[in-house]
C-alpha cells in the first residue's frame, strides 16, 4: 500500500493552528450562556481596571494605580472561572477518562483560596493602617467608589436575570449552598480606597485597602454545570445552575453592601474626620469575605476529597438494604460513592452472591435501585461465593 | 514511622516560625517600623502554610474510612499540597504588586541595622527549615524533580521501563541488586516482587501515604524556600543600604533626587523644599544629596527575581496536585495498552467505561465494565482481569460484568462504538445491549457525541431499564 502523501498536518504553520485554537475558544465561550456572561463581565472589569490605571497615571495618584492592579488580580480569578467553564466542556481523552468536568470544582476551590488570601491580606493591611493611620485623599475616593458600585449593580442585574428559574425536577438534591458561587460577584467597589501613600513614613503598602469593598465572596465561577447535565434534553435552567446563579447573586449583593460600606466610611471621613473608619471598614469587609467563602470551600473540599455526596447521605443506607434484600445477594461490600461534579455521582460496590443466583437480574435491579437516587454511573462487581 | 517524623518536623518548624513571628511583631512596635510589621505578616502566612500541611498530615494519618469518607482521608495531603501551592502563587502576585509600587515610589529603609539583625535571624530560621524539609521531602532527596510519578515500588518490571522512576527505585530498593533494564534478571526481580507484594496491604498504605506526603512536604519546602529567599533579599538590601546609601539627615539642608515631588507629599521632601524656599537669599553652602538612587530600586528588582524563581519551582507542584484532583489517568499507565490487554483475554467481548484514576500517591483505582458471554466463565475471567490490573500497579479495582447472549453480534459493536468514540455516553452500554432498532442506537450515539458528559433524561433511563427488566424477567 503506497502512501498517498506524507502527513501534511505536521507541516502546518504554527500560527495558523493558534488562530484556529483561539477562535475555537471564543466560539465555545460564546456558545454557553453562563460563560458568555462571565466573559462580558470579565471584559467590563478589565476595562474598568484599565480606565483606573490610565486615570491614575494621568493624575499621578499612586492609590489609583495600585487599585487598578488589584482589579487585575481579581480579573485573574474571573479568568480562572471562565477558563474552567470552557475547559470542562472539552471531550474526554486517554489521559482524562472522565473528561475535564472536574475543572469547575477545582477552579471553585482555587478561587475560594484566593479569596481567603485576599481577605487575609486586606485584614492585615487594615490592622496596619489602624496602628498608623495615614492621610486619606477624600476627593478621589467618592467618584471611584460610586463607579465601583455601579459596576456591582450591573453584575446584579446580569446575574439575576441570568439565573434561569426552572427547577430541575430531580429528586431533591437539596443544594442548600451552591458550589460555584459567583466569581463575578466582586464587582469592584475598589473605589474608596483611600490611598494614602502620601504620608507613609516608609511604609511600603501603597494600597490601603481601607474599605476595599471587594467582598469577592465566593469567587468561584458562576457557571453552572451544563456538562454534567444533558443540555439537549433539558430546558436550560437546571436546578443546580439556578442554585449557582443564586449564589452569584447573593455574592454580588454582599459586594454591593461592601461598596456601600466604603461610601459610608468615605462620607464619615469627610464629614467627621473619623480616620479610624477606614481600617475598621476594611477589617469588617475582610471578615465578611472570609465568612462567605466558607460554604464554597467546604463543598468543593468535600467533592475533591471523594466524599460521599451529601444529598445521598440519607438515601444510600436504604439502597444498600434494598440491594441486600434481592434474591441471591449475600452481602454488599466496599461501597464507594463520590461526586464527579455537581449532580454527577459515581459509585462502585461489590456484591457477594450465591452461585445459583441470576447475575444479570441482580445487576439490572441494582442499577435500577441506584439510578432512582441519582447515581448514574455505577460499577457493580459480582463475586460468586464458593459453595 | 515516616509519617510521625513528618509531623514532628512540621510541629518543630511551626513553633519556631510562630515564635519568630511574635518577635518580629514586638520589634516592629518598638522601632515603629512598618516594614517589619509587614514582614511579620509574611511570617504569619508561613505559619498558616505549615498549619495547613500539618492538618493534611494529621488527617491522612487517620486514614480510617468512614461512611462519609469511604476512601479515607488520604487525599488530604494532595489537597494540602495544592493549597500551599496556590497560597504561594497568590503571595507571589502580591509581592509583584508591591514591587511595582516600590518602583513608582521608592523609599528608604528606616532602621537598617535592626532590619539586618532581624533579617539574619529570620534567615537562620528558614535555613533550618530548609534542612528539615529537604532531607525528608525527597525520600532521600530525590523527590522534587520527579513530578511525582507515583512511585511504583510494587512491580520491578514496569519500573525498569521507566527511566525517571529509576532513581526512586534506587533509593527505595536498597536490597535489590538487580541492575535496571536488565531483563534477564527478571526471575530475581520476580521473587523480589513477590516478597514485596506479599507484605500486604499495610505496606501498600504506607507507600501510598508516604508518596502522597511527599507532595505535601514539597509544598511546605517551597514555602520555606520562598521565605528564605525573602530573608536573603531583606538582609542583602539592608546591608547595601547601610554601606552605600548616604541618607538625608533632617537637620542639614539636603536634597533627595530620588523622589519625584509631585507623587508624594512626604514630610521629608516637604521640609527640605520648604527650607530651601524659605531662605531664598541665603545660598546654601553645603547641599548634601541623598545617596545613589539605584539602591532604592534594588529591593523591588530582587523581589521580582525571587518571584520568578518561586513561580518556576511552584508550578510543577501545582500542576501535579491539580492533575490528581482532576481524576487524570496516572502518567505511567497507558490506557490503550491496558484496554488492548483486557480485550485480548478470551471470553471478554468488550470493555467499556474504563476509568483509572489516582486517589493519592500510589493508590490507583480502576473501574470498568466488561462484557462477557456468560456468567459461568465470568469468575475465571475476573481473576485474570484482576491480574492484569495488578501488573500495572492498580490494586483497587471494581469490574462489572455484563452478559450478552452470543447472538447479539451487532449489539456489541454498536455499544462499543458509542463508548469508544470518547464521548461520554449517557448510559453505560449495559442498558443498550438489548436489541434495538438500528436507528435508535445511532441516534443515541449522535446525541452522546454532542456533549462530553451527557446524562440521559431520567425518564429515558427508567424506560430502558424497564424494557430490560421485562426482557430478563
Amino acid at each position: 500500500m503506497l502512501p498517498l502523501s506524507i502527513k501534511d498536518d505536521e507541516y502546518k504553520p504554527a500560527k495558523f493552528n493558534l488562530f484556529v485554537k483561539i477562535s475555537g475558544w471564543f466560539r465555545s465561550i460564546l456558545a454557553d450562556k453562563t460563560s458568555r456572561n462571565l466573559f462580558f463581565f470579565l471584559c467590563l472589569n478589565l476595562s474598568f481596571a484599565f480606565v483606573e490605571l490610565l486615570f491614575g497615571i494621568w493624575s499621578n495618584s499612586l492609590g489609583l494605580i495600585s487599585d487598578s492592579f488589584h482589579m487585575f488580580f481579581d480579573c485573574t480569578a474571573l479568568l480562572a472561572g471562565l477558563a474552567a467553564s470552557v475547559i470542562s466542556r472539552w471531550r474526554s481523552n486517554d489521559s482524562f477518562s472522565y473528561g475535564y468536568v472536574r475543572a469547575e470544582v477545582l477552579a471553585g476551590f482555587v478561587n475560594g483560596l484566593f479569596l481567603i488570601f485576599t481577605a487575609f491580606f486586606i485584614f492585615s493591611e487594615g490592622v496596619e493602617r489602624a496602628l498608623e493611620p495615614p492621610d486619606v485623599h477624600h476627593e478621589r475616593l467618592l467618584p471611584v467608589s460610586i463607579a465601583g458600585l455601579l459596576v456591582n449593580l450591573v453584575g446584579i442585574f446580569v446575574f439575576q436575570h441570568g439565573g434561569h428559574g426552572h427547577s430541575h425536577g430531580d429528586e431533591g438534591h437539596g443544594h442548600s449552598h451552591s458550589l460555584f458561587n459567583g466569581s463575578v460577584g466582586h464587582g469592584h467597589s475598589h473605589g474608596g480606597h483611600g490611598h494614602s501613600h502620601e504620608s507613609k513614613h516608609g511604609h511600603d503598602h501603597g494600597h490601603s485597602h481601607g474599605g476595599h469593598g471587594h467582598a469577592h465572596g465566593g469567587h468561584g465561577h458562576s457557571h453552572d454545570d451544563p456538562h454534567c447535565h444533558d443540555d439537549h434534553l433539558h430546558t436550560p435552567g437546571k436546578g443546580s445552575s439556578k442554585q449557582i446563579l443564586q449564589g452569584v447573586f447573593l455574592h454580588i449583593v454582599a459586594d454591593t453592601l461592601g461598596s456601600v460600606g466604603v461610601i459610608i466610611s468615605a462620607i464619615l471621613m469627610q464629614k467627621y474626620d473619623l480616620m479610624i473608619a477606614d481600617p475598621i471598614c476594611s477589617m469588617l469587609i475582610s471578615i465578611l469575605i472570609g465568612v462567605s467563602v466558607v460554604p464554597l470551600l467546604r463543598e468543593s473540599i468535600g467533592i475533591l476529597m471523594q466524599r460521599t455526596p451529601p444529598p445521598l447521605d440519607h438515601t444510600l443506607p436504604e439502597c444498600y438494604q434494598r440491594v441486600q434484600q434481592l434474591k441471591g445477594v449475600y452481602n454488599l461490600q466496599e461501597p464507594h460513592f463520590w461526586t464527579l461534579c455537581t449532580d454527577v455521582y459515581i459509585g462502585t460496590l461489590k456484591l457477594l452472591v450465591a452461585p445459583d443466583a441470576d447475575s444479570r437480574w441482580i445487576l439490572s435491579q441494582t442499577h435500577n435501585i441506584f439510578t432512582q437516587v441519582g447515581v448514574r454511573q455505577l460499577y457493580v462487581q459480582i463475586e460468586v461465593a464458593a459453595m | 514511622m515516616g509519617l510521625g517524623q513528618n509531623r514532628l518536623r512540621l510541629v518543630c518548624m511551626l513553633s519556631l516560625t510562630l515564635a519568630f513571628f511574635f518577635v518580629e511583631v514586638v520589634v516592629s512596635r518598638i522601632t515603629a517600623s512598618l516594614a517589619m510589621l509587614s514582614d511579620s505578616f509574611h511570617m504569619l502566612s508561613d505559619v498558616i502554610a505549615l498549619i495547613v500541611a500539618l492538618i493534611a498530615v494529621s488527617f491522612a494519618e487517620t486514614a480510617r474510612a468512614s461512611s462519609k469518607n469511604t476512601y479515607g482521608w488520604i487525599r488530604a495531603e494532595v489537597m494540602g499540597a495544592l493549597v500551599n501551592a496556590v497560597f504561594l502563587t497568590a503571595l507571589c502576585f502580591t509581592i509583584v504588586l508591591e514591587a511595582v509600587e516600590r518602583y513608582t515610589l521608592p523609599h528608604e529603609i528606616e532602621n537598617p541595622r535592626v532590619v539586618i539583625w532581624v533579617g539574619v535571624a529570620g534567615l537562620l530560621v528558614n535555613v533550618l527549615g530548609l534542612f528539615l524539609f529537604h532531607g525528608h521531602a525527597g525520600f532521600g532527596g530525590h523527590g522534587h524533580s520527579h513530578g511525582g510519578h507515583s512511585h511504583l515500588h510494587k512491580t520491578n518490571r514496569r519500573e525498569y521501563e521507566k527511566p525517571e522512576t529509576r532513581e526512586e527505585e534506587y533509593n527505595f530498593m536498597i536490597k535489590s541488586n538487580s541492575s535496571p533494564g536488565d531483563q534477564t534478571s527478571d526471575l530475581k526481580s520476580d521473587s523480589l516482587n513477590l516478597r514485596i507484594t506479599a507484605k500486604g496491604s499495610l505496606e501498600d498504605l504506607d507507600h501510598s501515604s508516604e508518596s502522597a506526603s511527599q507532595m505535601n512536604m514539597r509544598g511546605v519546602f517551597l514555602h520555606v524556600l520562598g521565605d528564605a529567599l525573602g530573608s536573603v533579599i531583606v538582609v542583602v538590601n539592608a546591608l547595601i543600604f547601610t554601606f552605600v546609601w548616604t541618607p538625608c539627615h533632617s537637620d542639614t539642608v539636603c536634597f533627595n533626587p530620588c523622589r519625584s515631588s509631585h507623587l508624594t507629599e512626604h514630610q521629608h521632601v516637604n521640609t527640605t523644599v520648604l527650607s530651601i524656599s524659605k531662605t531664598p537669599d541665603r545660598m546654601p553652602r553645603t547641599v548634601s544629596v541623598a545617596g545613589p538612587c539605584w539602591v532604592l530600586y534594588l529591593d523591588p528588582t530582587l523581589c521580582l527575581i525571587m518571584v520568578c524563581i518561586l513561580l518556576y519551582t511552584t508550578f510543577p507542584l501545582l500542576k501535579e496536585s491539580a492533575l490528581i484532583l482532576l481524576q487524570t489517568v496516572p502518567k505511567q499507565i497507558d490506557m490503550h495498552k491496558l484496554n488492548g490487554k483486557l480485550r485480548s483475554l478470551d471470553g471478554v467481548k468488550a470493555v467499556h467505561d474504563l476509568h483509572i484514576w489516582q486517589l493519592a500517591g500510589s493508590r490507583i483505582i480502576a473501574t470498568a465494565h466488561i462484557k462477557c458471554t456468560d456468567p459461568a466463565s465470568y469468575m475465571d475471567i475476573a481473576k485474570r482481569i484482576k491480574d492484569i490490573f495488578h501488573d500495572e500497579g492498580i490494586h483497587a479495582t471494581t469490574v462489572q460484568p455484563e452478559f450478552s447472549p452470543i447472538s447479539e453480534g451487532s449489539g456489541d459493536s454498536q455499544c462499543e462504538l458509542s463508548c469508544r468514540s470518547q464521548c461520554k455516553p449517557k448510559l453505560c452500554c449495559n442498558l443498550t445491549k438489548r436489541a434495538k432498532p438500528e436507528s435508535e442506537l445511532t441516534k443515541r450515539k449522535e446525541e452522546s457525541c454532542r456533549h462530553t458528559v451527557g446524562w440521559a433524561d431520567r425518564k429515558e433511563v427508567e424506560d430502558t431499564v424497564h424494557t430490560e427488566m421485562e426482557s430478563t424477567v
